[in-house]
């Protein structure tokens, strides 16, 4: 895999936008505003980015479906993919000048940091043979690259509520065991952390 | 160590017996411990992060992934982990359920790419 700091900005959005014009459902595919496609392929850029750009994304995606009434709905979603190709296209592109900008300033450790986060994964292997322990019969591949890629973005989120623990504490990394609990409780009394084991509170 | 870890059922799956063989966490081998390191480095921790907070991160990793699979054969078709579920699950955390849209597309890329190469260098 390419070294994440030399990032291609020309493969990239020719690459999408031929992609995307094969692939039937454009509209669900807005979101694939992945800059670094060509370095990673399946690791995504920094997270505010990928956040800022679905809120902007979905309203647009929602306005579609709902949309003026009058006007059938097949022939209101033929015209408006291709505006919305378009302009998916400049903001991928403008993302991806914006992260060539950000990475090539990034500091020595900065950048070993960013190839960590990109590149680190969790095996495969482990996962499938965790799923198929519980349910007991095989998986397709396709959730296991999903549930891994989830699980990545829950044990970051956790990480990131840790270390907004810790530094609101006064404390320094690396995390403490009960940053990472606090940062556990936090994000299970906003509903983020998923709990099917009942638990009777008496007294609340 | 004292873990006053908030899953319920942790404790009590390290008091019974056989402990190699059960779902519960806490007893079996470390999976993830490298790869979880390099990833809370990537995160944003310290480049060598301490060893309980790994295991606490990789106990709370292995819960959800477990979660999820229970959910995910509650609903959609009976016993069966599928893609359609894990995304219904998600629909309400937008950055989960972006990962996972762009994961499976840029798979999807992929394999047309590998497809089509092989069919250039065998095809006619």
């Amino acid at each position: 895999m390419a070294d994440p700091a030399r990032i291609k900005s020309e493969g990239a959005p020719e690459r999408t936008s031929s992609a995307n014009e094969e692939h039937p459902k454009s509209e669900e595919t807005e979101n694939v505003s992945a800059s670094e496609k060509p370095a990673d392929e399946k690791e995504l850029a920094s997270q505010d980015q990928p956040k800022q750009e679905v809120k902007p994304e979905t309203a647009a995606v929602e306005d579609e479906e709902e949309g003026p009434s009058g006007q059938p709905s097949s022939k209101r979603l033929k015209v408006e993919p291709e505006k919305k190709k378009e302009k998916r296209h400049k903001v991928d592109e403008d993302e991806i000048q914006k992260m060539q900008v950000l990475v090539s300033s990034f500091s020595e450790e900065q950048l070993n940091r960013y190839e960590m986060y990109r590149r680190s994964a969790f095996p495969k292997a482990a996962i499938k043979r965790l799923i198929q322990s519980i349910t007991g019969s095989s998986v397709s591949q396709n959730v296991v690259i999903a549930m891994s890629g989830i699980a990545k973005v829950f044990a970051g989120e956790i990480v990131e509520e840790a270390l907004d623990v810790c530094e609101k504490w006064g404390d320094t990394p690396p995390l403490q065991p009960k940053h990472m609990r606090e940062a556990v409780r936090r994000l299970k009394s906003r509903d983020q952390i998923p709990n099917t084991k009942y638990k009777n509170i008496v007294f609340h | 160590m004292a873990d006053e870890e908030d899953e319920p059922g942790f404790d009590e799956e390290l008091d019974d017996g056989t402990s190699g063989v059960d779902v519960g966490h806490g007893r079996r081998k470390r999976l993830f411990s490298k790869e979880l390191r390099c990833m809370m480095y990537g995160f944003g921790d310290d480049q060598n992060p301490y060893t309980e907070s790994v295991d606490i991160l990789e106990d709370l990793v292995i819960e959800f992934i477990t979660e999820m699979t229970h959910k995910a054969m509650s609903i959609g078709r009976q016993g069966r982990v599928q893609v359609e579920d894990i995304v219904f699950l998600i629909r309400k955390d937008p950055r989960k359920f972006a990962r996972v849209k762009d994961l499976l597309t840029m798979n999807e890329e992929l394999k047309r790419a590998r497809k089509a190469f092989d069919e250039a260098n065998y095809g006619s």
